[in-house]
């Protein structure tokens, strides 16, 4: 999909003034050169940091990755979705604080190597050039390149997972004895005048973040979460928390006339997991679907690259999950 | 602000079914300008006068559906132009508009209309064509006394052999190969500028609104059988060269070989692509007419799910829960 990042990558990441019935962020006691991994994970508790992909508390997530016996730990310093560009904006202007943070996430949970994967291989260069001790690897810029590009750390042998930069970036600033309630989101998209990635304090509404991107008056729509697989609001009053990365700001919501399947086989190139996602949509379609050519479904990853790029129209990510559905178990009709 | 709710994805690719379309609408349309340079407005009164009966044919047939006026897509135009270019330049304006109502009521609209269609419906329409009215549809414009035909009302002029009739009668054609690549030969209207046609294939397969390994799969099996079965004393380069550039073949496996009623797989498109070539080939050995492009895609169209369900059970798709 073509990236659309250009625009709000031109500045600095801007901070907006924190609201003022929010309350202050605690205090944390700085982290001792050479804690051991309860005490990192303690601070991270204490710091309330969420891994900014899916809300996650950080001390919950490392535990976990701890249990898993990870072995690879991935910053994520790229946004796959096209609009959003926090992590890549992080990444560029707090590179120590994440190259840090990702050293005591990886001594918390136990993995013995770490890697920054960042947006391109400029990116990665520039990363690396930076903060010497971190090997940095580009993603690429082909949707959905988190899931791509774990599919391919994992094919190598690693139990691998992902961490967000900006969890990162906090876990090294905590060290500092600073505790930073922020995230860091994009605004873009037409209805916007201005794009730029925020630093908002975490419960900040996201009427206000949208007004420092100088909405326009005939924004119609307005999602947050993701350009692809996000949900739209409509109360602006609406806190932002740490999985928001974007708000976008749409005049009018993209329309693709329905029209039955043309057999040009984007959906299949696109997914990642190895759906067939115009065979299960042919199947559900018949009526009386036979589960066995529904294969693959259960792998589904939910990104939306086949609805995303179904010249038709056709919400194939809806037919799959019903497909997943069905190979359950449950009714064809219960899943509707 | 008034903000509503939508569904995502809140972005999608330039790609639609309606670009899809366009670009081959453009294509077809980048063929009508030799002959009208040539021939006068005639070609594109020809055009015209299809895509209206298409249209037309497409409004009442959503009207009896009861589906209001469907006009959602342009597949109407596209079909309307294939026809135009399948027909030679002289033909009465009433052939290409029988032509269209057969393919757009007997082959498409029976189906469930576009997307739906298990037969190409402009090659259905121009095989009904060939059936009912061959001496018109072989009849062309001898190119050696260019002139600007009658806009309306019948051409009396003076009409020419094609290639591809020569080579049926297991003749030579008079012309040398290099000079059959502009078009400047008798034959249908839009099928004979093979370099038009080649970079109308090449523009489609950039904008991915045909595929590539259809076409390179029909054009190499043709070429296979043309340079192991030649028609006409020759080497097999010169009877490739011979076979590939006359009549229609060229220009149908860029136009005929539509997605929809192709397959959804490569492997399947290759064999579908070599089998709409092995019989095309087939059909000029054994046929009774100097072209059966359009009645090998029909075949190929038929084979399609045979051609699908055996790629399926290759790949383990049919009756196996994990691929």
């Amino acid at each position: 999909m073509e990236q659309q990042k250009r625009a709000s990558l031109k500045n600095e990441i801007v901070s907006l003034p924190s609201p003022e019935d929010l309350p202050a962020p605690p205090k944390i006691k700085p982290l001792k050169k050479g804690a051991a991994a309860p005490r990192i994970l303690s601070a991270a508790e204490e710091a309330g940091i969420a891994d900014e992909f899916d809300g996650m508390m950080l001390e919950r997530k490392l535990s976990l990755f701890a249990s898993r016996k990870t072995e690879l730990l991935v910053a994520c310093g790229f946004d796959e979705d096209p609009y959003t560009s926090g992590a890549e904006a992080v990444l560029r202007e707090s590179a120590e604080d994440v190259a840090e943070g990702l050293w005591l996430a990886a001594k918390a949970c136990g993995a013995k190597e770490r890697l920054v994967a960042a947006s391109s291989r400029r990116e990665a260069h520039r990363f690396a050039a930076c903060c010497t001790g971190t090997a940095a690897v580009a993603a690429g810029n082909r949707y959905p390149a988190r899931t791509l590009l774990m599919q391919k750390l994992r094919r190598g042998g690693k139990k691998a997972e992902w961490i967000g930069v900006q969890a990162c970036a906090a876990l090294g600033a905590a060290v500092r004895g600073e505790c930073r309630n922020e995230t860091v989101v994009t605004v873009a998209g037409d209805g916007v005048r201005r794009w730029g990635n925020f630093r908002v304090r975490i419960g900040t509404p996201v009427g206000d973040v949208l007004a420092a991107g100088k909405p326009e008056k005939r924004v119609c729509l307005v999602a947050v979460g993701s350009s692809v697989t996000g949900r739209t609001v409509t109360d602006l009053s609406l806190p932002v928390t740490a999985a928001t990365r974007c708000v976008i700001a749409l005049k009018r919501p993209p329309r693709v006339p329905a029209h039955p399947c043309v057999g040009c086989g984007r959906c299949a190139r696109a997914c990642p997991a190895g759906v067939l996602p115009w065979l299960v949509h042919r199947e559900l379609e018949g009526g009386s679907p036979e589960a066995l050519r529904l294969f693959h479904v259960e792998d589904c990853v939910g990104c939306g690259a086949c609805h995303t790029v179904c010249p038709s129209g056709i919400d194939l990510m809806a037919a799959v999950r019903r497909a997943a559905g069905l190979k359950e178990g449950r009714d064809l009709h219960e899943t509707e | 602000m008034k903000l509503s709710n939508a569904s995502p994805p809140f972005l999608h690719t330039d790609v639609t079914v309606m670009s899809m379309l366009g670009d081959r609408i453009f294509a077809l349309c980048a063929l009508l300008v030799i002959p009208t340079v040539r021939y006068g407005p005639r070609p594109l009164v020809m055009a015209g006068l299809s895509v209206l009966i298409c249209l037309v044919c497409e409004l009442l047939t959503g009207l009896m559906r009861k589906e209001g006026v469907p006009v959602t897509e342009w597949s109407f135009a596209v079909t309307g132009l294939v026809i135009t270019m399948l027909m030679p330049v002289n033909a009465p304006l009433w052939l290409p508009c029988a032509a269209c109502l057969f393919a757009e009521l007997a082959a498409k609209a029976p189906f469930g209309g576009f997307g739906r269609t298990p037969f190409n419906p402009a090659a259905a329409g121009v095989a009904f064509a060939t059936l009912c009215w061959p001496k018109q549809m072989f009849s062309y414009v001898d190119p050696a006394e260019p002139q600007w035909l009658p806009v309306w009302g019948e051409c009396s002029v003076h009409t020419a052999q094609s290639a591809a009739a020569y080579l049926k009668s297991g003749l030579k054609p008079d012309i040398l190969p290099f000079d059959m690549l502009w078009g400047d030969m008798a034959g249908p209207l839009g099928t004979g500028a093979a370099l038009v046609i080649g970079a109308c294939a090449l523009l489609l397969f950039v904008r991915r609104a045909a595929h590539a390994e259809t076409t390179l799969c029909f054009l190499a099996a043709a070429a296979a059988l043309a340079a192991l079965f030649p028609r006409i004393a020759c080497s097999p380069l010169t009877s490739v060269k011979y076979e590939l550039l006359s009549g229609s073949l060229f220009f149908c496996s860029v136009f005929l070989m539509d997605p929809v009623s192709s397959l959804h797989t490569a492997a399947g498109r290759c064999i579908y692509g070599a089998a709409a070539g092995g019989l095309l080939m087939a059909f000029r050995h054994f046929g009774a007419y100097e072209q059966g492009a359009v009645f090998a895609v029909l075949i190929a169209n038929a084979l399609s799910p045979l051609i699908s369900s055996a790629v399926g059970r290759a790949r383990g798709w049919e009756g196996s829960v994990y691929g």
